[in-house]
């Protein structure tokens, strides 16, 4: 039997413990359902809290995954979109540049004629030192 | 009529508060006692089992009967029961440095002269077992529970709730011995 494990000093002592902790002050029980029933009715008639509360709290787990998962995807969505852009640019501008006609490169220097001119004589220059740096 | 009847009845609406009243009586002072026997102070197991019954109040609703209600019952008293005793040792922690100083201005007061020395060592050793070997032992020395319940009851099996039982009586002993 468990029980032959206690020493009698024990027992005698879990004896006392229980008769001290079965004391309870006279119609105390009686009192305990009177108080137990008035604070029940306080509280039934309290509004409830609302239920769409409780509700998004029990589903929490699946509302960060999901609101992760949004976020995670509007980033991807939005990265691919603005590489796909900047590629679809630099290509335009490879095209148009290699496909430029020639009256246009003209026009286009006549309407900037003080850069282009600045263009051309550092090119001039540069032509000529070359050709100064080979005679030599 | 049953518990289970109670419940039905409880659960169908039909005179809810007399179904209640009647479970209340039947299970208010084991489930009192239990209380009080885990945290001795009868204010304190006076405001858990209050606590208890506003959820059993609260809660019957939902409960299934797949469980005895007495083992659901006293699951309800074990949790709550460690919840307040969390909750105190947290407050005392923090009131701790203030208790200290409290106790250096004041002379030191014996718990009751009428209580004997044994019956003090035993109360320290009690408070000194960890939550779940306590409760563990109140039920089944003083209440005679099944090792199925209490396991049901604390959420363990019934080797682990075995286990219990026997480290607090060791503990108790051990601690009894070299107060």
């Amino acid at each position: 039997m468990e029980n032959e494990s206690i020493s009698k000093e024990l027992a005698t002592a879990l004896n006392s413990f229980k008769a001290k902790s079965d004391q309870v002050p006279e119609g105390y029980f009686d009192q305990f359902e009177q108080e137990l029933m008035r604070q029940i009715q306080t509280e039934k008639q309290q509004p409830k809290q609302a239920t769409i509360l409780s509700m998004f709290a029990n589903q929490k787990k699946y509302l960060v995954a999901a609101s992760l998962l949004f976020a995670i995807a509007t980033g991807y969505l939005f990265y691919n979109d603005t590489e796909q852009k900047a590629n679809t640019m630099a290509k335009v501008d490879l095209i148009d540049i290699k496909t430029l006609p020639d009256e246009l490169i003209e026009a286009y220097v006549n309407n900037n004629e003080l850069i282009a001119e600045v263009e051309w004589n550092s090119a001039i220059e540069n032509a000529g030192s070359s050709i100064s740096t080979n005679n030599n | 009529m049953t518990d289970q009847a109670l419940i039905t009845q409880f659960q169908n609406g039909d005179a809810k508060e007399h179904a209640f009243t009647q479970l209340l009586k039947r299970h208010r002072e084991p489930v009192f006692f239990q209380i009080k026997k885990m945290v001795l102070e009868h204010a304190d197991a006076d405001d858990i089992a209050q606590a208890v019954w506003i959820k059993v109040w609260n809660k019957l609703d939902g409960f299934k009967q797949e469980s005895a209600f007495s083992t659901w019952l006293f699951r309800v008293a074990y949790n709550e029961t460690l919840n307040f005793i969390a909750q105190k040792k947290r407050i005392q922690a923090q009131t701790k440095q203030n208790q200290l100083d409290q106790d250096a201005t004041q002379p030191m007061t014996h718990h009751s002269i009428k209580e004997s020395d044994i019956q003090i060592k035993l109360e320290r050793a009690i408070a000194e077992l960890p939550e779940k070997q306590r409760f563990v032992f109140m039920l089944r020395y003083f209440d005679a529970f099944d090792y199925e319940k209490i396991a049901s009851i604390t959420g363990t099996t019934v080797g682990g709730a075995k286990a219990n039982y026997h480290q607090a009586v060791k503990k108790m002993t051990e601690l009894l011995h070299n107060a």
